[in-house]
This record gives C-alpha cells, structure tokens and sequence, in this order.
C-alpha cells in the first residue's frame, strides 16, 4: 500500500472521474463539485510526492493548503456565478448558456 | 517485510478510505441528483482527508475536513437551495455524449497510469525521513518564514474572491441588462 | 560649426548646393498659392547659388583639388563616405550649371508668366539645381549615383509639368523608364565596382586607374556598365529617343535641363572618372563607336524635323555624341570644353526658340517664319549667333570646340572617325541654317496682316506686362549671346585650368589628344573643319535661303530615306514592337496569367478554405465549455500518450 504509485493511480482515477462529470454534466452546480474532484486529485498528487520524493517535507503540505485556499476562492467565485447565472437565465444548464456560439 | 496484524489492520482501513473515495467520486459525479452529488463529494473529500492522514499528515487531513467538507460542501448546499436546481430532475444523458466523456477520461487515465507507471520516480537524494520535521509547528513556521509572500498573495486571493462573489452574486441585478 | 563658418569655401559650397533645396521646400510648403513670391524665392536661391559657384572658380581657380570627406556609414570593410570634390571639372561645370540655371529661371519669369503650374514649376526648377548642382561636387560615384537619381527625378517632373497633356506626360514616362534601363546598368557597374575595387571614392578611383593598380577584367566591365548609365542620360544610341520627346516640357526646361546641363551629366560623369574609362581600352571603344553612331543618326532626324524644338533636341543628342566621342577618342579637354561652349550656344537656342513659341505658339518653323519671326529682332539675332556657333563658324565658341574635338579625332589612327566628325559639322551646319532661313526668310514673304494684327494687340493691350515678359527673357538670351561669342577666346585659360592644374591626374595629359594638337594639327585640319561648317550652310542656303528655292530640301526626292529619318530611323517604332512582343506580349501576359490563376487563385483558395475551416471550427466553437474541455483533455491525453510511446 505504501507506494507512490498506488497513491499516483488513485489520483488518476479521482480525476478522470471529475473529468468525466466536468464533460457530462449539465447542472452548472455539478460541474463544479467535479472541479472539486479534480482540485483535490492534484492535492493528493501533492502530498504523495511531498511524502516520497520529496527533500523537504514542508512545501508539499504548504502547497496543498495554498491550493485548498485557492479551491475555496474557486469555490466561492463559483457559486455567486451560478447564482447571477441563475438570476439572468433562470436556469443552470450549461447547456443553455451558449452566448459565446460561435 | 513481515506482516503484523496491526499492519493487515492498516492496510485494510487504507482500502477501505480507498474505496470510501472513489465510491464518493462515483457518487458525486453520475448520480442525476444534485443532492447525491453533493453528499458523495463529502465522503470522497473526507476520504481524501484520511489518505492524508496515511501519507502522514494529519494536519493537512484536519484541514481537509475543515475547509472542504466543512465549507466548500455546505457552500455548495446553500447554492443548491438558492438556485433550486433539484426539482429540475434532468432527463438520461444522451448516448453519445456520454461515450465522448468515457473516452476522453479513458485516454486521460490510461495517460496519468502510465506516466505514473513509466517514470521512473527517484526520491530526493537529501530527503529528510524525520518525521518530526512534519510537525505543525514546522508548517506554520515555513508559512510566515520562507513562503511569507505566497501566504500573503493567497489571503489577497481569498480577499478578492470574496468581494468578488459579493459583487456577481449580490448585485448582479443591478449589473445584468 | 565654427570650423564650418570659417571655411568659406566648404561654406560656399554647401550653401551654394543647398539653397535651392531650401527654396523648393519654401515653396512647395508655405507659398505656393503667392506664385510671384515663389519665383522670387526660387530665382534668389539659384542666384545666390551662381554666385557661390562662380565664388569657388575664382578662388580655387589654379589651386590643387579640395576634397572635403566625412564617413557615411560602413558595412563591413567597405567605407562609404560622403563629402565634396572640388577639382577644375566640378568647378567648371558648377558654375556652368548655376550660371545656366539662374539666367534660365529669369527667363521662365517671362516664359511661363500666367501658368498655372507657376509656383510648381519653380518648385521643380529648384529641385533640379540643388540635385545637379550636388551631383557635380559629389566625392564618390555612390553620392553622384544618387543625385544623378535626383536629377532624373526632376527631369520627369518638368517634362510631364503640363501633365494634363498625354502626350507629356507618356514623354515624362519614357524618358524616366529609358534613363533607368541605363541606370540599371550603372548601378550594376558601380556594385561591381565596389565589390572588386572596394571604394567608390572619385580621386582613389581615379588615382588607382591612373597608377594601373586594377584588373583590366574589372576596369572594362565596371566601365562599359557604367557607361551604360551615360547612354541613358545623355541619349545616346540606342537609348536616344527619349530627349526628343522630351520637348514636350516648357521651353526653358528643354533648354536647361534637356540640353545644356542634365544631358551633359552624363558626358560629365565620363569626364569625372576619366582616368578610369581611359585605363580600359575597350570600353574606350565601345564608347568611341556609341557617340558616332548617335552624332550621326541624330544629325539625320534633325535634317527633316519642322518643329523647332525637336530639330535642337537632335543637335543637342549629335552634340552629346561628339562630347562622348572626344572624351572616348581620349580628348578630355576637348570634350569638357565641347560640354561648355555646347552649354551656352544650346541654352541660347532654346531659349531664343522659347521666344519665338511664347510669341507665336507654335512650333512649326515654316508658321513662325510665315508670321514674321525675324521682326524679333533680339531673339532673331541671338539664335542666329547660337547656330553660327553650333555650326562651328569662326568667332564663336562652337568653332573652338569643335576644332578641339576634331583635332582629338584626327589623331586616331583609324581617318574614319575625323571623317565621320566632318560630317556630322556639314549636317550640324545644313539643319540649323535651314532652321535660320526657314524663319530669316520665309517662303513667299511675311503675311503682313496676321502680324500686324498681332502687334496691334501686342502694342495696345499688353504693353508693359508683355514688355516686362519680353525683357525677362531677352536679357538672359542676350547674355548667353555674349557668353557665345566671347567663350571661344577662353580656350586656352580653361584648357590650362582644366589639364594642367590637375597634377593628379596623369592621365589627363596623354600622348594624343589634349589641346595642343589642336595647334599641331595645323592649318589643313581648321581649313576642314571650317569648309564643313560652311558647305553646310551654303547647301542649306541653296535649299531654304536663295530666292527661287524649292524650300524642300535634298532629301525630299529619297521619300524612303526621309521617312526614315522622320521616324528616328524606326528606333521608336522598333521599342514599342519589341515592348509589345516581350513586355506586353510575353511578359505581361505571363504575369496576368500568374495573377489570375495564381494569385487570384491562390487567394480564393485561401479564402475558400478559411471559410470552410471557419465553418468547420465554428462547429466546435458552439459556445459549449464541455465540448472545448473535452478536445483540450483529448489533446492532453494524447500527447501525453504519444510522449510515452
């Protein structure tokens, strides 16, 4: 169990997992709970690496709270847009949300 | 290496947070509703937590908990309820958008497996195995010490998202046509 | 700066080279709607110029050349400088030019007073003499190359100036595209040059071809290409047809520009870098060949012209023939001196012939005659002095030129080219004294009443502005009759200061050919000389002047020779076939094959397959963030995958 690898391939799966629902879902809000997915794939990435390879134990653990407070920002910036989304089109279908057709 | 029962204890609660993760991400991403969604991001994050905690950081596993599931979900519901998306039960995903995704992470998870497999990863030559270096006490001191800035930039981050999502969310009335 | 204004001769210089462009600029910016206060702007700097030139003969006269030089730029290990060249040559054609140009800017006062071009005209006029004057004091080929450029410039300018007129402004056209097929190969010799002498300086050029130091591959390639620059702007054969149409300019242009000074650059190159072309036997030659070819061709479609103009067009062309002659038969004084008595007899006639169009508006010399030309008494004696010269008669200033210029051809060793000269002075001698009695003596008398009618109108209406018009241009023609008769008599001082004060220049004093053969040459070849000059005269006396004469001249029973030299000998007619068959024919059609099919094509293929791609990417482009998402992680993926392979 205490490999890199087995962490790395779990991180792999969590992601490919979020990507799957960031190119599936049509609920705005769905979409993001998958970024979620994805932010914290990259976050175990981290600290796997941080906990195997790395010579200084410190940064990776910093740099996954700096990347948590970046997901919270994220978070936030997020969900006030689905809300203005929801405000002006009354929905929340990604789907509906086309003003950049081409 | 000579496996002891508490080692099997281990290495069975490992899988188990495992599988606790990738069910939550299986829940959070395929179930239709919007509230299944959420509450399987809450245990894959929490299942994410405890992978921490086994790669030795109980902090940032505390953390985890905190900011994520603590925040982050509750953000979410709350964004659930204003926007009122449950009611709107979607209809089945039609074929051959579903195929294009399970391709797409298809080829983007056999990529990320073998890179993990293929490289051939070689731990820092200097690299400290003293787990008392990973220590809250070290992290807070590295936060005001040496990564000072990037602390800094982080907060003003956090700053301006908020203001931010005060502006989009609280006066987009005012700002939309 | 104060080095600058305590040198009065580089002040002298610069100022004196540069004031025109300053008058042009003045004039083309600020007054160009007060035309009476451009001319004056424009006839002050060309004035101040004269006197600047005419400052510098005075005070280098007999001194050694100055050569004032800073660096332009280099590239490499070529230095490209840039700087003045004072010898006796640039002196005497500086002061030639702004001499020439000031009494012809007075003169186009009168000539072109009412035009509505006025103030253009002045424009250009100073644009032309800050060009020429720059190029005659420039210190390498390189500055010379591009000044000639200039000239060229202004050229086209004052040809095409009545620019609404087709026929002018398809002149202006020609002479620019013939002037640069001549170019194109003077640029090419000056590149050649550079690259195997490594200096486009004047005196090293010539102090190098003087002391043998370079290949005589290089020397006679470098110099028949730019002599190729020298048949293009003096109008030798066979780029010789564009002077003649360049008439179409006002008359003070033709007799500035297109005779005296901007023609004879060419003649003046040659005699810059005379050392060079002399050092190169062969192109010596080719040069000889070229001028008789062109003396002799062009004397012939002089002999039939009517028009005033075009018959001084093809002395003026025969003339610059004879100069390239005596400089390529090695006479570097008779052909300079030839250059400068040409200069004031052809400004004379022109201008005199400006008065005879301003007054009659004509060009036929037959209407001009008919209407009373010889009643202008002024012009009419002045352009009789002007083609007694040109005819080489005794006192005046083309008799010592000529003689100079054939005493340089008798001393070749073939008798062809003195023989070739000879007849070109009879034929010289026949056109224009067929000109002079076409006007002195009219056929049938003066039709009394148109004239008198015209000086009515003459006396009456217009009395003091034409009288200030009339007197605006009589006086320059006055002065260059002076100039005409009294030229002559310089001989020896301007030999002495063209050959002797250049010590540098060895190869100024050959063993044949300068000056002192004229007095060793002796009696029988003046005799000769002379007797052409009047043979001429009297045939053309027998022909137009005597009473009872058919007034049609020997030519006129040879119909087929007189079509021929009508046309220029078919010259014109043989550029436009061959500019319909390879230009238009082959290369034009080429061309506009290439356009339609290949660019136009090529464009719409473009266009088409922008559009489509559009369409296609459009397609993707739906505003879709899942559909970007998922070509972005498919890209990824895959160049992740194909990275592992």
């Amino acid at each position: 169990m205490n490999n890199l690898s087995t962490y790395l391939i779990i991180s792999a799966l969590l992601f490919s997992l979020g990507l799957q629902g960031i190119l599936l879902r049509r609920n705005l809000i769905g979409m993001l709970i998958s970024v979620e997915l994805l932010l914290n794939a990259a976050n175990l990435n981290f600290m796997a690496f941080n906990r195997f390879l790395n010579a200084d134990p410190v940064a990776g653990q910093v740099i996954a709270l700096f990347v948590m407070g970046l997901a919270a920002a994220e978070a936030a910036i997020g969900l006030s847009i689905i809300l203005a989304l929801f405000r002006t089109m009354h929905s929340i279908n990604i789907e509906r949300a086309q003003k950049l057709r081409g | 290496m000579e496996t002891s029962g508490l080692d099997i204890m281990m290495q069975a609660v490992f899988w188990g947070m495992v599988g606790l993760t990738v069910a939550g991400a299986w829940i959070a991403v395929f179930p239709r509703n919007i509230l299944y969604n959420v509450l399987g991001l809450a245990l894959a994050l929490t299942g994410i937590g405890a992978l921490f905690v086994c790669l030795g950081s109980p902090f940032i596993g505390l953390m985890q908990l905190l900011i994520y599931v603590g925040a982050v979900c509750i953000a979410i519901v709350f964004a659930i309820m204003l926007s009122r998306p449950m009611h709107l039960e979607v209809p089945p995903w039609p074929p051959s958008k579903l195929a294009m995704g399970v391709v797409a992470s298809t080829v983007f998870f056999v990529a990320a497996v073998s890179l993990a497999l293929k490289t051939d990863w070689t731990p820092s030559p200097d690299r400290v195995s003293d787990t008392s270096l990973w220590s809250v006490e070290k992290i807070g001191e590295a936060l005001l010490t040496r990564y000072e800035l990037v602390f800094e930039v982080i907060s003003l981050v956090l700053l301006v998202a908020i203001i931010g999502a005060v502006i989009t969310a609280g006066f987009s009335r005012r700002l939309s046509p | 700066m104060g080095a600058f204004l305590g040198d009065p001769i580089l002040l002298a210089t610069v100022l004196g080279t540069n004031l025109p462009f300053i008058s042009m600029a003045a004039v083309l910016l600020f007054t160009a709607p007060n035309p009476a206060l451009s001319s004056k702007i424009s006839v002050a700097a060309i004035a101040a110029g004269a006197v600047c030139s005419i400052f510098l003969l005075a005070v280098l006269h007999g001194g050694s050349p100055v050569v004032y030089r800073t660096l332009w730029f280099n590239s490499g290990n070529l230095d490209i400088s840039f700087g003045y060249y004072l010898d006796s040559l640039s002196l005497l054609m500086l002061a030639i030019v702004g001499v020439i140009a000031c009494l012809v800017q007075i003169y186009s006062l009168g000539y072109m007073a009412g035009d509505p071009g006025y103030s253009r005209y002045f424009a250009f006029q100073s644009l032309f003499a800050w060009a020429m004057m720059n190029m005659v004091v420039a210190g390498s080929l390189i500055q010379l190359f591009i000044f000639w450029e200039m000239v060229g410039l202004a050229s086209y300018f004052l040809i095409g100036f009545y620019y609404e007129k087709w026929s002018a402004s398809q002149a202006g056209k020609k002479a620019f595209v013939m002037n640069r097929v001549g170019d194109v190969g003077f640029f090419l010799g000056l590149i050649w040059l550079l690259i195997g002498f490594g200096s486009l300086g004047i005196p090293e050029l010539n102090h190098a071809a003087d002391a043998n130091a370079l290949p005589q591959g290089l020397l006679t390639v470098s110099a028949l290409l730019i002599f190729c620059g020298v048949v293009g702007k003096s109008a030798q054969f066979p780029l010789l047809t564009w002077l003649p149409d360049a008439m179409e300019g006002p008359t003070p242009v033709s007799a500035l520009l297109h005779s005296a000074t901007m023609v004879a650059a060419g003649v003046y190159m040659f005699g810059r870098i005379f050392p060079f072309f002399a050092a190169s036997p062969d192109a010596m030659a080719v040069a000889l060949a070229i001028g008789t070819v062109t003396m002799l061709l062009s004397s012939t479609m002089a002999m039939v012209t009517y028009d005033l103009k075009q018959v001084w067009a093809y002395s003026t062309v025969s003339q610059l023939g004879m100069m390239v002659m005596a400089l390529a038969a090695g006479g570097y004084f008779a052909g300079v001196f030839h250059l400068t008595t040409h200069a004031g007899f052809k400004a004379l006639l022109f201008l005199c012939s400006g008065i005879f169009i301003h007054q009659f508006h004509t060009n036929d010399m037959r209407i001009i005659g008919k209407q009373g030309g010889r009643r202008l008494v002024i012009p009419m004696a002045c352009i009789a002095v002007g083609a007694l010269a040109l005819s080489g008669v005794f006192p005046f200033s083309g008799f010592f030129s000529k003689e100079a210029v054939l005493a340089v051809l008798a001393a070749q060793p073939s008798r062809i080219w003195l023989a070739a000269g000879l007849l070109g002075a009879v034929m010289t001698a026949y056109y224009s004294f067929r000109l002079i009695f076409h006007i002195l003596l009219p056929r049938g008398g003066i039709e009394e009443k148109r004239h008198d009618a015209h000086a009515h109108r003459y006396h009456e209406h217009e009395g003091e502005r034409r009288g200030y018009i009339f007197w605006a241009m009589a006086i320059p023609v006055i002065v260059l009759a002076g100039v005409t008769l009294a030229l002559g008599f310089f001989e020896h001082p301007i030999e002495h200061f063209l050959v002797n004060s250049n010590t540098v220049q060895p190869a100024l004093h050959p063993a044949h050919g300068t000056g002192a053969q004229v007095d060793g040459g002796g009696a029988p070849l003046t005799i000769m000389g002379i007797s052409a000059g009047l043979f001429g005269i009297l045939l053309a006396w027998f022909e137009y002047g005597r009473k009872g004469a058919d007034r049609k001249g020997f030519l006129s029973y040879f119909p087929a020779i007189w079509k021929l030299f009508d046309s220029r000998w078919f010259l014109d007619a043989f550029y436009r076939r061959s500019l319909d068959l390879f230009v238009y024919g082959g290369l034009t059609n080429l061309f506009t094959r290439n356009d339609r099919r290949v660019i136009d094509g090529g464009i719409d293929g473009i266009c088409f397959f922008t559009e489509s791609g559009g369409r296609l990417f459009s397609f993707l482009q739906s505003g879709m963030l899942q559909y970007n998402l998922l070509l972005m992680v498919l890209a990824v993926g895959g160049a992740v995958l194909y990275l592992l392979m």
